[in-house]
């Protein structure tokens, strides 16, 4: 089956005055599957919602093609945008307009039945909050009016950016169980753009992570997560002076593998690349130093974004925006994301 | 089709839209209590007795008149002896003659009635009203595009909408319908108080078929103005994108513009320098035709050359003026990137 949104090598460059053209897109490639909740990931300033606005016609392109639905875009966006529901950023309505208004006016440009307004009220959760204005509608609920906006058309795609923006834990909760009922009932294909990557880890199925304009990875969310993140060991002692001489006694064991590391993070040894966690008990015993503590830790999404993306926090440094890792020009092999995960990274090519 | 009718139905539901509305039928309605208070159908006969009272006491401390009533030979003797043979005044009596040669007062000269001739001024107060329907119209086109581009609606109806020429045409011709059909109720209104006015409290004048011949294309032309006033507003916002432009622009040229019409007018001698300010044109869409006077040597005692402008000449440079900002907004609305 094809798929539903095709990205390829898409470029946008914004000249600016005196200064070097920013490029903010640089080559991108995407494609996403057909009902799937696919989540769209990357660094501040690394082009997500420049691809998204390029995708539903806002901006223009200076390379590259986009596909929805097999149909090239913008070229053909009229035919196909009656199956798109999107929203790009957070949408400010007119302030003065009731919530039921400003989508009774939405659905009213396009023809749809004023049913369709309740049902999606009801849907988002607004039902008792229509006859407000918008002026009194906190974030979160301005966030779910306008998912209200987007699943009005009742779309076969929907594209979200930072939809849980604003929400609380409950709203969080609802908009989840409902984009993954749209995706998996209803075969309605969701990308969704997002810095929340625990919410990404729970809502999506597959993930496309960007940097600089350009792909690093993409895949479905657990081959990713388990592609990328291994699994560490965390050491504590009961004299946080042992560390640097078990660090040394690790490196420096029998039967060390070749990828082993032993670092010092503050009051502890964390142990990457060891076979198990009883070689580690075992080679700090024959080295006369008995640990306290010792912790398996699997890695998380947020952490094999942090280690893709480059973006991971040092002591005393703060991470500036672009500073994210650079995909080299060539484009990396898409893969389907049932398919082995594909990434390239800047210190692959080291 | 229905794109047109939720932009007809977002722009009416507007704030704003209110604001203005209300602010044109309060002024139609000061403007009237104002005439209601300024005209009077005539003074009574206890007015004309007092006034009359108020002039006998002032004729009476008038030296030269008393001296004019006592002696029949006042004119002779004090060089007006061709009062006598002036047809102007033979049929006078000796005392009206006093009075009109030493200037005596009289009762309508210590009495001020001002009475509404409707017929005679409604047209003018028609066109006043019209033209600040349209400056109301202008700043509300201005805004309701302003708007949607500051607070990010427009992106948000570009994902549903996205032929922009499509949005575009519907947001215009949703204001055009608005400034019609608010310009011409406002005309409508002030047409109905001002008449009504004139008829209780002054002279409504005969509106003959000649009074509708001039007056209607008149107002015509004038809604056509303020339709066009309407389209500027909404180009220069959305080439702006903001919803200040329109007031900006009006402030400035009538601050900056006009001043500098003035001094390139003063700067360059050239004939007819009004022909430089917009007025002269407007002036001439609404009545039809102005003529333009030159006096270029020999000052007002020799016979001036005139340029006359017609509506037909006004008319084209002002829709130029709306083709060249409309097409400016359209092409920068289908290019530019939508942030």
């Amino acid at each position: 089956m094809p798929p539903i949104i095709e990205i390829s090598g898409l470029r946008k460059t914004y000249s600016r005055a005196f200064r070097q053209p920013h490029h903010a897109l640089d080559g991108l490639d995407l494609e996403v599957a057909q009902g799937q909740v696919h989540g769209f990931l990357g660094p501040n300033g690394s082009g997500k919602t420049t691809t998204l606005r390029a995708l539903l016609g806002l901006i223009g392109v200076d390379g590259g093609t986009m596909r929805i639905f097999g149909e090239e875009v913008p070229h053909r966006l009229p035919a196909v945008i009656p199956r798109i529901g999107a929203v790009v950023e957070s949408p400010q309505f007119f302030k003065h307009c009731s919530g039921r208004l400003t989508l009774q006016l939405l659905a009213e440009s396009a023809g749809l039945p004023k049913t369709r307004v309740e049902e999606v009220l009801e849907q988002v959760g607004l039902r008792d909050a229509a006859k407000a204005a918008v002026k009194g509608y906190s974030l979160g609920m301005r966030q779910r009016l306008a998912v209200a906006q987007a699943l009005l058309k009742q779309p076969q795609l929907l594209i979200l950016d930072e939809p849980a923006n604003g929400l609380d834990p409950a709203g969080i909760h609802h908009m989840r169980e409902l984009l993954q009922w749209l995706a998996h009932s209803q075969g309605v294909t969701v990308v969704v753009s997002s810095h929340l990557l625990s919410e990404v880890q729970q809502l999506c199925d597959s993930m496309t992570i960007v940097s600089r304009g350009r792909r690093i990875v993409d895949g479905s969310v657990a081959e990713i997560i388990a592609g990328h993140g291994g699994t560490s060991l965390t050491v504590r002692f009961p004299d946080a002076a042992s560390l640097p001489q078990a660090a040394e006694a690790l490196e420096a064991a029998e039967e060390a593998p070749p990828g082993l590391a032993a670092s010092i993070d503050q009051d502890r040894l964390v142990v990457t690349g060891a076979p198990e966690a009883a070689w580690v008990t075992r080679a700090l015993a024959d080295a006369g130093i008995y640990l306290s503590e010792l912790r398996a830790e699997t890695k998380n999404l947020e952490s094999v974004f942090l280690e893709l993306t480059g973006t991971a926090p040092v002591p005393g440094q703060t991470v500036q925006i672009g500073q994210s890792v650079e995909v080299p020009a060539a484009p990396a092999p898409v893969t389907a994301p049932t398919e082995p995960v594909t990434a390239t990274t800047e210190g692959d090519q080291q | 089709m229905n794109l047109y009718r939720a932009e007809l139905r977002r722009i009416v539901r507007r704030r704003l839209t209110m604001v203005f509305g209300i602010l044109a039928a309060a002024g139609v309605l000061v403007l009237t209590v104002a005439m209601w208070i300024a005209s009077s159908p005539g003074p009574t006969e206890a007015d004309l007795a007092a006034a009359q009272a108020e002039a006998d006491a002032l004729n009476a401390e008038h030296t030269d008149f008393n001296d004019c009533l006592e002696d029949e030979r006042y004119f002779e003797e004090n060089g007006y002896d061709w009062v006598e043979s002036d047809p102007v005044y033979q049929d006078m009596t000796h005392e009206e003659q006093c009075a009109a040669i030493t200037g005596a007062w009289t009762a309508e000269d210590v009495i001020y009635t001002y009475s509404f001739d409707f017929a005679a001024e409604g047209r003018v107060m028609l066109f006043g009203v019209a033209i600040v329907g349209g400056l109301l119209m202008m700043m509300l086109a201005s805004s309701a595009i302003g708007a949607e581009w500051s607070s990010g609606s427009m992106s948000n109806l570009l994902v549903w909408h996205p032929n922009r020429l499509k949005v575009w045409g519907a947001k215009l011709a949703a204001a055009l319908t608005l400034g019609a059909v608010a310009v011409v109720a406002l005309v409508i209104l002030a047409f109905g108080l001002l008449y009504l006015t004139s008829s209780v409290r002054g002279e409504p004048g005969d509106l003959n078929a000649a009074w509708w011949g001039d007056t209607l294309p008149q107002l015509a032309r004038t809604v056509v103005l303020t339709l066009g006033m309407t389209a500027l507003g909404a180009s220069m916002a959305m080439l702006g994108r903001h919803t200040a432009i329109a007031g900006g622009v009006i402030a400035g040229y009538l601050i900056v513009g006009e001043m500098l019409v003035q001094l390139i007018s003063i700067w360059l001698p050239m004939a007819f320098p009004e022909r430089l300010s917009l007025y002269t044109w407007i002036g001439a869409w609404i009545i039809g035709r102005t003529e333009l006077y030159d006096y270029p040597e020999n000052g007002y005692a020799s016979t001036p050359e005139v340029m006359v402008i017609t509506a037909t000449e006004a008319g084209l440079l002002l829709g130029a003026i709306v083709l060249v900002f409309g097409a400016l907004a359209t092409w920068a609305f289908q290019k530019r990137d939508v942030a």
